[in-house]
């Protein structure tokens, strides 16, 4: 009796939580004009997909989404590295450092907005991809700081003390010995930025244009003056998670791989 | 040439305690030498600066006859075997033990030949190719020793590398490691906790507390004359006994009073060094091997013991009892495997008094004497 109670509470959980999605997948597979339905699965079309990319350009933006998302990532990783390695090894700025990285986190996106958006076009990078890419490492970095820091400071000193004395620098310790061995660390934090990056609302709508748009930025756009076209809503934001679901399939191998070491004991 | 020389080394931390304090050392070439202590005694952190991986705070270090205070581990050429032997997880065997070798800018075929002789030497041959999360401890411990012998460096630098062991197999790398620093006649520097290695390995030790060299000397010759109580307790098992006493004159003689019954004879030839004591409190330290059963040299001393508890290891019985009536002392004598006593009994016991040694019941130091003559 225990158990089914048990079991009751854990698959009502699930069912609050996956039916949004899935009421999402059902409506951008109805026609438009059955998507308030209340009949489960009506009728089936794929033209809120083929309308989304025909119409509205979702092909682009999802591009452009991608290229913001992977360029944030691999332009805040190798900073977010040093800087975590160096508070992780180096205990550099003391505690105070790795809190004011912290305190960034704190701050309301929306305080933020206004002095990027003028920095950026003192910078003439509103409208532009790349000045996208530079706010999103900007706010990446000390999320991702924080999480290669607690990787590193997994990293058994004594394996960088062997491959110093075995004739590596400092630096070439870090490079050949704790960069290979953090590379789950490394993977889950790039996925993390890029979730993150790929889900950001706010800035996009502010710094990007009409060319320059994001994926959060083109669905906001479907709420039209003559009413929210929910089906095509739905599409959008079903090809919105897929990347989502993939990169989350790969997180959680990463993480729970987390740090398996044979070098020490 | 890789003598080591250690020049009033310190390590102060941030928070101004001492580490390491005034550390004075010679290790000559080729010798293997022994630091002991307990934990948080500053020997792996005398090792480390040695290696170059921590900063002196105060010193001079010289190795190879260059001072090398300021110079980079990498360059220092001595490798070390940590504890935790610290492998690089990601890569195999063969480029854990060539990584040194590489960094170093050796052609690869020189590489093939130093590592596979390496190998060869340790019986790692079968295993290169694995990682080490494939290995078992033993090989793990094997191949963090190849992966500093490849270098050939002027010294080994050993961070309680047995630790990690079982008793079998530390025993037999014990050996390995002896027949090692035979072979390749390199100095060694072992850090250990364990006094069974530091008796049996080293040309000398060197035993810390407290971030100071207390004493140095051969393994045999610290054994037999200890610096201090610390020493005498730490290198043996059983620890030696202390028991808390007053030295007195009875007659010509000076007697070791423990209490109002008991009490032991200084032999003769200790009569002058140890006369200076007499009228007040002492601390007679006798090892538990001096402990006897039977009498079999009449000066031998009479002490009663009240048994406590017999632990029998097989080839001998460690016997646990209470000496003296008003405060009893807890002793541990090392008998007889045929030797078993019911708990609560009372038993004579006979005590060698000549390798008795006396110590200062407030500092704990050795009350100078001749040195005992050593065997071997």
């Amino acid at each position: 009796m225990r158990k089914f109670g048990l079991h009751f509470g854990l698959i009502l959980a699930c069912v609050v939580v996956l039916l949004p999605p899935l009421w999402a997948l059902r409506t951008s597979l109805v026609p438009e004009s059955m998507s308030y339905s209340t009949e489960i699965f009506p009728a089936f079309t794929l033209d809120n997909y083929t309308g989304l990319f025909a119409k509205n350009r979702f092909g682009t933006f999802y591009v452009n989404s991608l290229i913001v998302a992977l360029g944030s990532v691999i332009v805040a990783l190798p900073f977010a590295a040093c800087t975590g390695y160096a508070f992780a090894r180096f205990r550099t700025g003391g505690r105070f450092a790795r809190f004011a990285v912290l305190a960034t986190q704190m701050l309301p996106p929306v305080a933020l907005v206004l002095p990027a958006f003028a920095l950026l076009r003192g910078a003439g990078l509103t409208n532009s991809l790349p000045g996208l890419i530079l706010v999103y490492s900007a706010l990446n970095l000390p999320f991702l700081t924080w999480i290669l820091m607690g990787f590193f400071e997994g990293v058994p000193v004594d394996m960088e003390w062997a491959a110093m004395t075995d004739g590596a620098t400092a630096w070439g310790a870090f490079w050949r010995i704790v960069l290979p061995i953090s590379l789950p660390g490394l993977a889950a934090a790039g996925v993390l930025g890029f979730i993150l990056s790929w889900n950001e609302f706010l800035f996009a709508l502010v710094l990007s244009g009409p060319q320059t748009a994001t994926i959060p930025v083109s669905l906001a756009a479907l709420q039209t003056s003559n009413g929210v076209q929910i089906a095509k809503v739905s599409a959008g934001v079903v090809l919105a998670i897929l990347p989502l679901v993939i990169a989350s399939r790969f997180i959680q191998r990463f993480i729970i791989q987390g740090l398996t070491f044979g070098g020490v004991k | 040439m890789a003598s080591i020389e250690l020049d009033r080394v310190s390590k102060i931390y941030a928070n101004g305690a001492y580490g390491v304090r005034d550390v004075d050392l010679k290790i000559e070439d080729g010798e293997f030498v022994i630091f002991l202590g307990p934990s948080g005694c500053g020997k792996s952190t005398t090792l480390r600066m040695i290696a170059g991986l921590e900063s002196m705070s105060a010193g001079d270090l010289r190795i190879g006859g260059r001072s090398v205070n300021n110079v980079a581990p990498r360059d220092r050429n001595v490798a070390v075997v940590f504890q935790s032997y610290a492998l690089y997880p990601h890569m195999s065997v063969w480029h854990n033990m060539a990584f040194g070798l590489k960094m170093r800018g050796v052609a690869l075929s020189e590489i093939d030949s130093k590592v596979a002789k390496a190998a060869d030497l340790l019986g790692l041959n079968h295993l290169l190719q694995r990682k080490p999360g494939a290995l078992s401890g033993g090989q793990r411990q094997r191949v963090a020793l190849g992966r500093a012998i490849v270098r050939e460096p002027e010294a080994f630098l050993l961070d309680e590398p047995l630790s990690n062991l079982d008793a079998q197999l530390r025993a037999e790398m014990r050996l390995e490691l002896v027949k090692l620093h035979r072979r390749l006649g390199r100095t060694i520097v072992h850090v250990t906790h364990d006094q069974v290695e530091a008796m049996t390995m080293g040309d000398r030790i060197c035993i810390m507390r407290e971030g100071r060299m207390i004493q140095t000397g051969r393994p045999l010759d610290v054994y037999a004359n200890p610096a201090d109580t610390f020493v005498a307790r730490f290198l043996a098992t059983p620890p030696m006994n202390l028991i808390p006493a007053r030295l007195e004159h009875e007659g010509e003689k000076l007697v070791v009073r423990i209490d109002s019954e008991t009490s032991v004879t200084v032999p003769d030839k200790h009569y002058l060094p140890y006369v200076q004591k007499a009228g007040g409190p002492i601390t007679a330290g006798i090892r538990a091997e001096d402990i006897y059963e039977t009498r079999e040299r009449p000066d031998w001393q009479r002490i009663r013991v009240k048994v406590v508890a017999v632990e029998a290891l097989g080839a001998e019985n460690i016997l646990i009892g209470q000496l003296g009536r008003d405060k009893p002392i807890e002793i541990q004598a090392r008998l007889g495997r045929h030797v078993f006593a019911p708990v609560d009994s009372m038993i004579d016991l006979y005590v060698d008094v000549e390798p008795m040694h006396l110590f200062d019941s407030e500092t704990g130091k050795a009350v100078a004497r001749p040195p005992l003559p050593v065997g071997r």
